[in-house]
């Protein structure tokens, strides 16, 4: 079986970078660049109750992630999110609202080496 | 689509292909236009990030189906709001997964226990992860179609790159 390729390293996106409107910054193909996975945020478009919903799926999962030392980021804006994450235990992500794709993938680079890779490599984390 | 298309973090242990994003299904959407959205993964915050590998009868309990069917929800609340804009919508899955399969599940009534068993794929069958089956449920409650569905065969044997973008594109072309 080959190696498990994944980063440790996931994003919430605002979904006006993961469906960008023409001349948007496209989230979708600086993580992929980056090596990022990607939690997509409710559009915008949707009711306060549906989004809701999503967003309590949203932060289950990223409690998952951060409980096993992945990096978690937030790029852009959601309204309601904050209560999610708080109702998990978790605080609103380093986050950024990037105005270019070069500004994005310099944020992301810049990261620390997620705690779940410090561990696998040997290091107190 | 199915998380994982956009997160390979949440796949079980040994199963991430790539570092994020498995980006060959997600060109050809944007190449032709749609919109991404992206489902719940149901066995990541059910089962968590240390799950092992697991069938279609390991998953299928009362306490997993009612977190399927919340998540169901959720997801037609989604599909519910972009009929009613009148746009397409197309089910992008996971083949061969317990929970995300569209056309091909896993299934091995034995298995249980300590979790030694070899490689190889005897346990796939025809059929729908019990996710599915459960949007599906939901979508019929509401009298919503099930959409048009295609997968990522990356589990499935002989899984071919080319072949399943071709797939992908057949679904997408379909009328509505």
């Amino acid at each position: 079986m080959k190696r498990d390729e994944r980063s440790f390293r996931v994003a919430l996106l605002a979904d006006r970078y993961v469906n960008p409107p023409a001349g948007g910054v496209d989230g979708i193909a600086v993580a992929a660049d980056a090596g990022w996975g990607v939690m997509q945020l409710p559009a915008d478009d949707y009711p306060a109750a549906v989004a809701q919903r999503l967003l309590f799926e949203v932060a289950e999962q990223a409690e998952e992630f951060t409980r096993h030392g992945y990096d978690l980021v937030l790029v852009g804006e959601c309204d309601g999110l904050a209560d999610a994450l708080a109702r998990v235990g978790l605080g609103v992500p380093d986050a950024i609202n990037p105005e270019g794709p070069v500004v994005l993938k310099e944020f992301l680079d810049a990261r620390p080496v997620p705690r779940a890779l410090r561990r696998a490599d040997g290091e107190a984390g | 689509m199915a998380h994982c298309m956009l997160n390979q973090n949440s796949k079980v242990g040994d199963g991430a292909h790539c570092a994020g994003i498995y980006s060959p299904i997600i060109d050809v959407l944007r190449e032709k236009g749609w919109r991404i959205e992206q489902m719940p993964c149901p066995e990541l915050a059910f089962a968590g990030l240390n799950r092992f590998w697991a069938v279609r009868e390991q998953y299928d309990t009362a306490a997993f189906r009612r977190h399927c069917a919340r998540l169901a929800t959720a997801v037609a609340d989604m599909i519910a709001v972009r009929v009613d804009k009148g746009e397409d919508v197309v089910l992008l899955g996971v083949e061969g997964s317990p929970s995300m399969g569209v056309t091909i599940t896993s299934s091995d009534p034995s298995r249980g226990g300590r979790p030694e068993w070899p490689d190889g794929s005897p346990e796939l069958v025809s059929g729908e992860g019990i996710f599915v089956e459960e949007l599906r449920r939901e979508l019929n409650s509401r009298g919503i179609g099930f959409p048009r569905v295609a997968g990522d065969t990356h589990a499935i044997p002989g899984h071919h790159e080319a072949a399943q973008r071709a797939v992908v594109e057949a679904t997408l072309a379909k009328e509505g």
